[in-house]
């Protein structure tokens, strides 16, 4: 008996945290999504979520066994809050991704690959470090050849001062990134070669990998100029 | 003539979240508690070591100082319990840890980790399984920790010494001649960026060719190695 009025009551409580900006900057999601034509049915939403937000594989395939795995939990209504998700994205305002994902998508079962995109806006953006490391780690239990998660919780690592835990993590995003995949191998070679050195001292296998970085993402200034100091003498200083 | 009373000294430094700077106030105040005062007297901490008497250590502190952190030192001062020091998740760890966003034993999968391990095992009784388990904190105690830059939760526990706060202060001032006044898209670039300083400052090795961090790490051994020498002694 005493358990509806809780829900209840915890519900309004979460309807009351959406803000007006909130509010105004989901209609405005919805009024592009209306200019770009698109019209989310029954017959379609499995298609646009797809085509939306996860046009190229491998991240697509994901996105289909996820879909797959939960259907009778999603339809119409989940493939507009995953739209309105890309929107917040491709405008780059981070902070509704937040809003959107903690009262939107949240409601739904948990899907790695909205996770793994999501975390970087709490870790980069908002600073919790600890949120967006469970949600890493979620997305490299159920995507494990993805190897952006593993780049992620390497920097992190190195961020919290774990050098040799970042060279690990590290050394596994590296083993899973693709030659196609360029910003992310690129960033993952440069900051190895830069822990290399921190926490094992190896200044030649450093400089192997920020040529690496350099050959897969040869207009990358902080990779040159690391080269540059690898070669003579270091500064460390990120200026 | 000069008076030797109390000294009003006003710093300003630049933090890249509110948490960071107030974390700054405990940082502070643990340097404070291993500081030895002119001679030969013992440091705050140092008395409590000795005589297991917070109270004795708390006398020696000026009169003015506000009762909220007259009571942040007794808390500090607290002789350590005997198993897991678990309140080293609330100390600030020194400047190689004041700006990692807080974090508990929730967070803490290194703990999660051994304790998992100690619960999937196998012991011959319960004496034993009670054994193993004082034993695995005891060892959480003395490892390097990962979310706390390598530090041991003992290293955290201690505080840092005179060494470390001159660092830290050098880091700080390097810090907001950076960044005071600069633009941050988010609170998160803000805490990514003093983080990439504060690792590359760290690792940069001095005229004596030690980093930052041995000093440190160096500084809060030695303190360790003196807390036991004088507990050992006071029994």
């Amino acid at each position: 008996m005493s358990r509806t009025p809780r829900k209840r009551k915890r519900t309004r409580q979460a309807r009351s945290r959406a803000t007006p900006a909130y509010r105004k900057n989901v209609r405005q999601a919805d009024d592009i999504l209306a200019k770009e034509g698109v019209d989310i049915r029954p017959d379609n939403w499995q298609q646009l979520a797809l085509d939306w937000f996860v046009p190229d594989e491998p991240e697509r395939g994901e996105l289909a066994r996820y879909i797959a795995d939960h259907e009778p939990q999603l339809g119409v209504a989940w493939a507009r809050e995953v739209l309105r998700l890309e929107v917040f994205f491709q405008a780059k305002d981070y902070s509704q991704v937040i809003a959107h994902y903690e009262r939107a998508l949240s409601r739904y079962p948990r899907c790695a690959l909205v996770e793994m995109w999501v975390a970087d806006q709490f870790f980069r953006h908002q600073g919790d470090f600890w949120r967006a490391r469970r949600m890493y780690r979620y997305a490299i239990e159920h995507l494990p050849d993805q190897g952006k998660p593993y780049y992620e919780l390497g920097f992190m690592s190195y961020l919290l001062g774990d050098f040799s835990g970042a060279l690990g993590w590290f050394h596994q995003a590296a083993g899973r990134v693709s030659e196609d995949d360029v910003e992310i191998a690129a960033r993952i070679y440069y900051n190895r070669g830069i822990v290399r050195v921190l926490a094992e001292g190896d200044r030649e296998a450093a400089i192997a990998d920020v040529e690496e970085a350099l050959r897969r993402k040869p207009d990358y200034p902080q990779a040159q100029e690391a080269l540059r100091g690898l070669r003579g003498k270091i500064r460390w200083v990120p200026w | 003539m000069v008076s030797d009373g109390p000294v009003l000294e006003v710093r300003h430094h630049w933090f890249p979240t509110r948490a960071c700077g107030e974390r700054s106030f405990l940082m502070n105040l643990e340097f404070s508690l291993n500081q030895r005062p002119e001679g030969d007297r013992p440091s705050l901490a140092e008395v409590v070591w000795s005589t297991g008497d917070v109270g004795q250590a708390l006398s020696i502190v000026p009169p003015f100082m506000p009762r909220e952190t007259r009571g942040k030192m007794r808390r500090l001062l607290q002789p350590w319990p005997s198993g897991r020091v678990s309140d080293a998740y609330s100390r600030s760890g020194g400047i190689l840890n004041l700006f990692t966003p807080p974090w508990g034993e929730a967070d803490d999968e290194v703990w999660a980790g051994m304790l998992s391990a100690w619960q999937a095992e196998t012991f011959a009784g319960d004496h034993a399984r009670q054994e193993a388990l004082r034993a695995l904190e005891q060892q959480w105690n003395a490892t390097p920790h990962p979310f706390f830059a390598g530090l041991t939760p003992s290293q955290v526990m201690v505080g840092g010494g005179p060494r470390e706060a001159g660092l830290a202060g050098e880091f700080l001032t390097q810090l907001a001649r950076m960044y005071e006044g600069r633009p941050f898209e988010s609170e998160g670039e803000a805490l990514i960026k003093t983080l990439t300083l504060l690792r590359g400052w760290q690792s940069e090795p001095r005229r004596d060719g030690w980093t930052v961090r041995d000093i440190i790490v160096a500084e809060r051994s030695a303190l360790l190695a003196r807390r036991a020498r004088v507990l050992s002694s006071s029994r």
